[in-house]
Order: structure tokens, then sequence, then C-alpha cells
């Protein structure tokens, strides 16, 4: 589903505080998988996610997700492509502040222009997959971690992505939350989505859940399992 | 379909502008109100100056298109009658007539009052019409007498006849209407004489080439066009319009730099959230067009309340914050309700000098972070 062949990505290229993120990644990912890339902090997770979520491009190297190369596309068509076929979840909830829990799932549904009673409807359909639908119309201030971790998992699904991309979506979350929402990966996965979720967390390339771990190291792929 | 969506599209990223301009609302509120207060004065300036120009091409549509005036030493002095009889043999000429005007003094009020003895003064010798000004100033009301020291030094009585209307209060404020009689024995003037003459053209365009006639037949006159007193009046309101301007310089400065630093600072927050926006598929352009959004309302919401405002201190009150400053410094301040006056110049000016630069300030700084990959949210 998606294949990467030698990407590399360089910040601040030529300057003395060049860091060389990804250095030449060959990586193939199977469709209606959940893969976890793991390794240290620092040794290129964010960044590969970052870059087959269509966020950033690479500094070298080429992309095919599902027999199209993305690499090249126009910005217009990367957005295009990040909205209807990516979901992701960041690292902290980054939700928006002010508005309610509905409005922030419906963020990315805007952009589209369908009528507003179907993605209200898909949105209180994926609240309630979520077990949240009762904190619809509250203001995300007051969630809980946990309940702020499942509003961001209906917000990346409200477009029906084939790809879901999570980053350390466990490091604010207990042990228990963590059970909870590797619980709705596999139920995600159920329903023939492929997943990619950097994490150093045990409770995720841990899971039964999981297909298959990619260790990372100093931007390299360190063992694939 | 796809008109459909578009249209839902923006339906949508108007809400969310709406939303997020409500979340911070304090914030905006306060830029909203500095913003409409620095509108509001601005627009009054512009409004009273063009209104009160307005006033004066009103008043002077009723004026002689030229008047002549003698002028001795290059002071004005009275003019001999016999002239009028020239000046209505110049080919073009179509009225000539001698007019009776002149200042008085009041030591009372501390006061210049404008006497005139108008031909059709429908009141009989010993009669006398004020304006509100002198009115009030005086204490004086219809069927009162008044006395005023003539220039001999002895006292006339005059019988207040009727007070001049109101709503013509801009030039009758200071205004006494006597007969031709009294106005001569007043101030000593012999029949042989008059103030100036007011001279009609059959074509208003020839008024210069009978100018011309005028000061090559009468050399000591000096004609006076009704341009070029309406040009003179443009040029006090504009420059008053310009002291007042120049007095709130501050003021826009103030609000200058308060804008600036709201509309191009973006806050981390700020930074934040068109991250997440993109993150989540919002393209570029749709960030832009919220920005874009944002800065319409907040700027056309001030706009409009601010020139409301503005319109309603102008025509309704008087303009009473900078009324001595404007109407000039007389010691009669003339009571009156200006003609609403308003074009889509001046609205267009002030659009063009309010909001467009405050739109565009706030979509700058929102383009340069909307630009970039939207991974940095991610870290």
């Amino acid at each position: 589903m998606i294949s990467l062949f030698n990407i590399r990505k360089v910040y601040n290229a030529g300057k003395t505080s060049e860091v060389v993120a990804v250095n030449g990644i060959d990586l193939d990912i199977e469709g209606n998988s959940v893969t976890v890339l793991s390794g240290p902090s620092g040794s290129g997770k964010t960044t590969l996610l970052s870059i087959i979520g269509c966020m950033s491009r690479p500094t070298e190297g080429r992309i095919i997700l599902s027999g199209m190369e993305i690499t090249s596309l126009s910005e217009r068509f990367m957005t295009e492509k990040r909205r209807m076929t990516f979901g992701i979840i960041f690292q902290g909830a980054n939700l928006i502040k002010g508005i309610s829990v509905l409005e922030n799932v419906l963020l990315p549904a805007y952009p589209c222009g369908e009528r507003y009673g179907y993605i209200k409807g898909r949105a209180m359909q994926l609240l309630d997959e979520m077990d949240i639908s009762d904190k619809a119309n509250a203001n995300v201030e007051w969630l809980s971690g946990g309940e702020a971790q499942r509003v961001t998992i209906a917000r990346a699904m409200i477009n029906n992505p084939s790809i879901l991309i999570a980053d350390e979506p466990t490091a604010h979350l207990d042990s228990r939350l963590s059970y909870k929402f590797m619980d709705i990966i596999e139920g995600i996965k159920k329903k023939g989505k492929t997943i990619l979720i950097a994490s150093h967390d045990p409770i995720v390339y841990d899971c039964s859940t999981v297909d298959r771990v990619v260790n990372l190291r100093d931007g390299r792929l360190n063992t694939q399992g | 379909m796809l008109i459909r969506n578009w249209l839902q599209k923006n339906r949508y990223i108007v809400e969310f502008t709406l939303s997020s301009l409500l979340r911070r609302k304090g914030k905006n509120l306060a830029l909203i109100v500095s913003y409409t207060f620095t509108i509001f004065l601005l627009s009054s300036v512009m409004l009273f100056t063009h209104a009160i120009k307005e006033e004066a091409l009103t008043v002077l549509d009723n004026a002689p298109q030229m008047v002549i005036q003698k002028m001795i030493a290059g002071r004005h002095e009275l003019i001999p009658v016999a002239y009028i009889e020239r000046l209505r043999q110049i080919p073009g000429v179509s009225a000539v007539k001698g007019r009776l005007w002149g200042y008085f003094y009041d030591p009372a009020t501390g006061s210049n009052f404008t006497l005139i003895a108008p031909d059709d003064f429908r009141y009989s010798d010993g009669e006398i019409v004020i304006g509100q000004g002198i009115s009030r100033s005086r204490s004086v009301y219809k069927n009162d007498i008044m006395s005023l020291r003539t220039y001999s030094g002895s006292v006339m009585d005059f019988k207040i006849a009727a007070s001049l209307s109101s709503d013509s209060e801009l030039v009758s404020a200071d205004l006494m209407l006597v007969s031709t009689g009294d106005f001569r024995r007043f101030f000593g003037i012999p029949d042989s004489f008059v103030t100036d003459i007011a001279i009609e053209a059959y074509n208003p365009r020839e008024l210069n080439i009978v100018a011309n006639k005028v000061t090559s037949i009468f050399p000591d006159t000096r004609p006076i066009l009704r341009g070029d007193i309406l040009r003179t009046y443009e040029a006090i309101f504009n420059w008053r319009g310009g002291v007042v301007v120049i007095v709130l310089t501050g003021t826009f400065f103030a609000f200058i730099i308060f804008a600036w630093d709201k509309a191009t600072g973006l806050s981390a927050d700020d930074r934040r959230e068109i991250g997440v926006l993109k993150a989540v598929g919002w393209d570029t352009s749709d960030v832009l067009l919220m920005k874009f959004w944002e800065g319409a309302i907040i700027s056309l919401t001030s706009y409009m309340v601010g020139v409301v405002f503005a319109y309603a201190h102008v025509f309704f009150l008087s303009s009473s914050l900078f009324e001595p400053f404007l109407k000039g410094w007389s010691v009669l301040y003339p009571r009156f309700r200006l003609m609403p006056a308003l074009n889509a110049n001046l609205l267009a000016t002030l659009f063009f000098l309010t909001v467009l630069p405050y739109t565009v300030a706030t979509i700058l700084p929102s383009w340069r972070a909307a630009t970039t990959d939207p991974d940095t949210v991610m870290r």
C-alpha cells in the first residue's frame, strides 16, 4: 500500500545547524495492517510519519501510495491527499480550545463542503463509537486526557481515511487508557484501515494487534520484524 | 454539486471564523472598540468638513456671481453709486445692484454683529430683524427694544420685528437686518455711496471677462467671484480639518501600533491552530480565507459602527466634540444642524484608509504561517 524508496530528510541543509533526521529509508507497508515505528527519541519516527502523511516533503527519495507517486504532487494535491487518505493523531491532543468537541471533530470535514446534516451524523456516530457522544457539545477544555485522545481519533476518522497515522498516541495516557487506545486501534483495523503508529511505548508495540514493528535509530532502519 | 460544496465550505469557514473571534472575545472587543473610536474621530472630521463645505456651497448659491469692491491703499472702502450705471453698460452684464452691509462691535457681548440693509426688507424704519445668536447673547426677543450705539456715539433704538429662523443659523446667527435709511443713519453713510456692488452676468462662463473689463474701467476696484469665495471656504475648512487630524495623530498612531501588533504578531496559539488546521486537511487558501474573514469582520464592523456614530455625532449632535475648533472662533457660536451629506468618495476614502490596511496586515503574517509545512505542529 505504501512504499518508501531511499527517503532522506535534512533540516537546515547547508547550515551549521544541519540535521539529517531520516537517512535513506526503504520500507513497504501492507494495507489493512498495524505497523509501529519504534526507536528512541530523535531516531526519526515523527519525521518519517510526517513525510508519509503528506505533511512535509522528503529532501530525497520517493513515496508510492496505492500505486501513485505522491512526492512530486503540488501543495494543493498534497493537502487533498492528506485530507482524504490520512487521519492524523498527534502526540498532544492538539484540539482547538474554545470550541466544542463536535466542532473539533468536524474541522477536517469543512473543506470538503458536504452537507452539515451528513457530516454531523457521521461525527456523532464516531463519537458514539469512542463512547464520548454525551460530551459532543462540551468545550474541549473540560475533557480528561483519555477523552481528548478519543476526540482526536474521531477527528482523524471523520473523512473516512484509509490510513490512520498516530504519533506517540499514548505518551500522555496512563496504562489503562493506553490499553483502551489499542482496543480502539484493533476496532479500526477490523474496518480494513491501515494504521501506522510511532511509539516507544511497550504497551503499543507489544500489543497483539500490531502486525509489524519497525525499529529506527539515527534516522535509519535498525530492524524489520 | 461542486458549486454547492464550495458555497457550503465557505459557509463553514465563515462560521468557524466567527466562533474563533468569539473565543477571544476580550481581545477582539478591545480591538474593535479602539478601532471604532479611531474611525469615529477620523470620520467625524471628514464628515464635518465635507458637510460644512456643502453648507457653504448651498449658502453661496444665493450669493451674487460677482461683487465689486472699491479699494484704497489695499483696504475696502465705500464705492460711489455712480459706478453702478457705468457697470450696467458692460456687455454681458444682466444686473447690477448696490449693497449695504457692515459690522458692528457690541461691547455688551464682546462680539461682532453683521448688519445688512436688504432691498426687500419688509419692515419699516426703526424695526430690526435679528439672528438667533444675537437674540441669545443679548436676551432680546420679538417686540423688545434693542439699543445700539451709532457711529457718532448717539443711541438708536430698534424694535425687534422678527428673528431669523434657526435653519439658516450658520450664516444668520450674528445677522441684523435693518432698512436702508436706518443703515445709512447708523453708520453715517451718504446716499451717494454703497458698501459694494453685486453683478450678475448672462453667461457665468464670461465672468472673468466681465471682471477684467471692470478693473480696466475702474482700476480702483476689486472684483470677487463666487468661485473665489468657495475656494477660500474650502481652503479654510480643509485647513481646519487638517489641523484636527494632526491633533488626533497621536491617537491614530497609538491605534496603528496596537492594530499592527495584534494583526502581525501571531501568537504561539495562533500558529499552533494554523498548523492543526493544515495538518487535518485545510488548504493554505482555506486558512487565508479564514484570516481574511477575521480581519474583514473586525475592520468592517469597526468601520460601519464608527461611521454611523460619526454621522450621528456630526448631524444630530452638531459635532459637539470639536465644534468650536472646526466651526471657527466667533464668540457667537451658531447653533445649527448640518444638512446630512454623505458621498461615495468620502466613504470610499475612509474605507481605503481604514479597512484595507488592517485586512492586509492580518493576512500577511497568516500567509507566512500557513505556507509552512504542517508537520511543525507534530513537534
